[in-house]
């Protein structure tokens, strides 16, 4: 269905005895971080990676390597890919729903990668039913197939008139939120405080639009780098002042006139929602304006 | 609380401010992970860096970030450097906005941290944002220099803390309009309703089975199997824990193991 783009999976979805063929396709890539260069200090040279056994410290040949499992200081078992393979079910290449679960049961934080899920041209009937009624029952579903030589569970919801499917994170690989936080003093705000804090939101309350966010890191890295060949004292970070138990009330009561003051000005606060993204663009150049393009690009897409 | 926090600074909410620490939700830790062995030795294979002119090993000490000026010539950056970049978001969260819980659409949503107060000075002033956004149903946006780069991000309140997510950039969301335009915008009306049917049928509470990894248990298993085919010199070496039959005979090997280790260092000594 979706002509130009290359399916990163294709199967069947499969709920009841109804079943149907479906593609998925990478909805959000990952871009890097800035990778730095990994430099010999002494002789001002690049350096190379090689990988060498940790014994002899003789070069050790890629078809020379093999896996093993660690099960103690030292000792390891070793276990060839072909066995690592074998452990994998065979794919019947299936997204077999297991089961439909509220939305507002979803914990997110399992949350993996998103993928667009479509019919193939056979599937649209059942595909768009699947959605509808998914939509109307408010649910979403959990279905499990072989994907990527795993055994993945994904998180299939309606978005629009396709379907999402999140992969989601093994349950050994997520904290939970209760365990996390279950040290933390149980403290109930309430009263004066609860008020001014909820008015300070009132006035800070908006709509974002992740799509239109730009990353500062780039240019302020590029500054720092040029301080440094000019020998400039880069700037210490600027001291950050915490507020005191005792000073909490008065810091919120001034917040609150602060803003209030802010907002008895003529309109402007909706404006100071996106300021902070207007002045990054200016000051960026026009180094920032293919970004913008494209930001805007998605925006209409969002 | 003896966790090792990936990130620590301040969360900030106009003029309250709060030393904060933050942890990821999601951690590879507990996945089996193999190492590269040499097949011949059986030893671990590790990396090395050498000089990419003279070939010879680099010391640790030697090893430097270089930010690339022009072709084999990099300007080298300390930590100290990279900490001294001029943005405020590499310390502080600091809350400009709130939006309606809800409003982000999943499809942003990149890696779940928890957020929580780092000294008990900031306890109370945590617990006013984090209480103040709850009766709200609002989420807090922000930004914050995460893995060299700043990061939209937004928090979330939670239990007693708060998920703070950091959101994919507008570049890395496809447009979904390339893959959803072809697809029927009504479905047939007489089959959603016996859809739905099928929905109440299965349905379910969430649960965190719902995400077991069959995989990773085969190959702890075969690990056992493999562990047991050990040669015995080799595994009464090890740990006892590799008999998984019966646990006195382990705490006897263990006992047999601390007596013999006893007795040998004393030899020595």
């Amino acid at each position: 269905m979706a002509a130009g783009h290359r399916a990163q999976w294709k199967g069947f979805i499969k709920f009841g005895e109804v079943s149907f063929g479906v593609a998925l396709y990478t909805a959000a890539s990952t871009s890097d971080r800035i990778t730095f260069n990994t430099i010999n200090k002494a002789s001002g040279n690049r350096v190379n990676r090689v990988f060498i056994d940790s014994e002899t410290e003789e070069l050790v040949a890629k078809e020379q390597q093999t896996k093993g499992f660690e099960i103690e200081n030292g000792q390891y078992i070793v276990i060839d890919p072909e066995e690592v393979a074998a452990t994998i079910p065979e794919s019947n290449k299936t997204l077999e729903i297991e089961a439909f679960i509220p939305c507002s049961d979803v914990d997110d934080v399992y949350f993996d990668k998103p993928y667009y899920l479509t019919p193939d041209k056979m599937g649209g009937e059942g595909f768009a039913a699947l959605r509808d009624g998914m939509k109307k029952s408010k649910v979403a579903a959990i279905a499990r197939t072989i994907l990527f030589r795993r055994m993945r569970t994904v998180l299939i919801r309606p978005h629009g008139r396709g379907l999402i499917a999140t992969t989601m994170n093994y349950d050994y690989e997520v904290r939970s939120s209760k365990k996390a936080f279950e040290e933390m003093p149980r403290i109930k705000v309430e009263g004066e405080m609860l008020d001014l804090a909820k008015h300070i939101i009132g006035t800070k309350k908006g709509t974002f639009d992740p799509a239109a966010f730009e990353d500062r890191y780039e240019a302020a890295l590029a500054e720092l780098v040029k301080a440094k060949l000019e020998g400039r004292s880069l700037p210490k970070p600027k001291k950050v002042a915490v507020s005191k138990p005792n000073d909490l009330l008065a810091a919120l009561r001034q917040s609150a006139g602060l803003l209030k003051a802010a907002a008895d000005k003529p309109k402007r606060t909706a404006a100071n929602a996106n300021a902070g993204a207007g002045r990054q663009r200016a000051t960026r150049g026009s180094a920032s304006n293919a970004g913008a393009a494209k930001s805007a690009s998605h925006r209409k897409a969002s | 609380m003896a966790q090792k926090y990936y990130w620590k600074g301040y969360l900030k909410l106009s003029l309250v401010t709060c030393p904060v620490a933050m942890t990821p939700a999601t951690s590879e830790s507990e996945k089996v992970r193999f190492h590269t062995l040499n097949r011949e030795t059986g030893n671990r294979v590790v990396s090395q860096y050498v000089d990419s002119v003279t070939g010879k090993p680099v010391k640790d000490e030697h090893e430097a970030k270089g930010y690339a000026r022009g072709e084999n010539d990099y300007v080298i950056l300390t930590d100290d450097d990279l900490d001294a970049v001029a943005l405020d978001t590499v310390k502080t969260i600091d809350i400009e906005k709130f939006v309606p819980a809800n409003s982000i659409e999943w499809i942003y949503l990149e890696k779940p941290h928890y957020l929580m107060p780092n000294d008990a000075v900031g306890n109370e002033a945590f617990a006013v944002i984090r209480d103040a956004m709850k009766a709200d149903k609002v989420l807090g946006v922000s930004k914050l220099v995460i893995g060299r780069r700043e990061r939209a991000v937004v928090l979330e309140p939670r239990d007693q803390g708060i998920v703070l997510w950091t959101l994919r950039f507008g570049d890395e969301v496809r447009p979904e309009e390339g893959y959803f335009e072809d697809i029927d915008e009504e479905a047939d009306p007489d089959l959603v309703p016996l859809v739905q049917q099928l929905i109440k049928k299965k349905s379910a509470k969430w649960s965190p089975d719902m995400v077991s990894d069959p995989v990773q248990e085969a190959l702890l298993k075969l690990i056992a199997e493999k562990k047991k085919l050990l040669k015995p010199s080799k595994a009464t070496r090890g740990k006892a824990a590799s008999a998984p039959a019966s646990n006195v005979v382990n705490i006897m090997d263990a006992l047999r193991k601390s007596v013999n280790a006893e007795l040998k260092g004393r030899k020595a000594g």
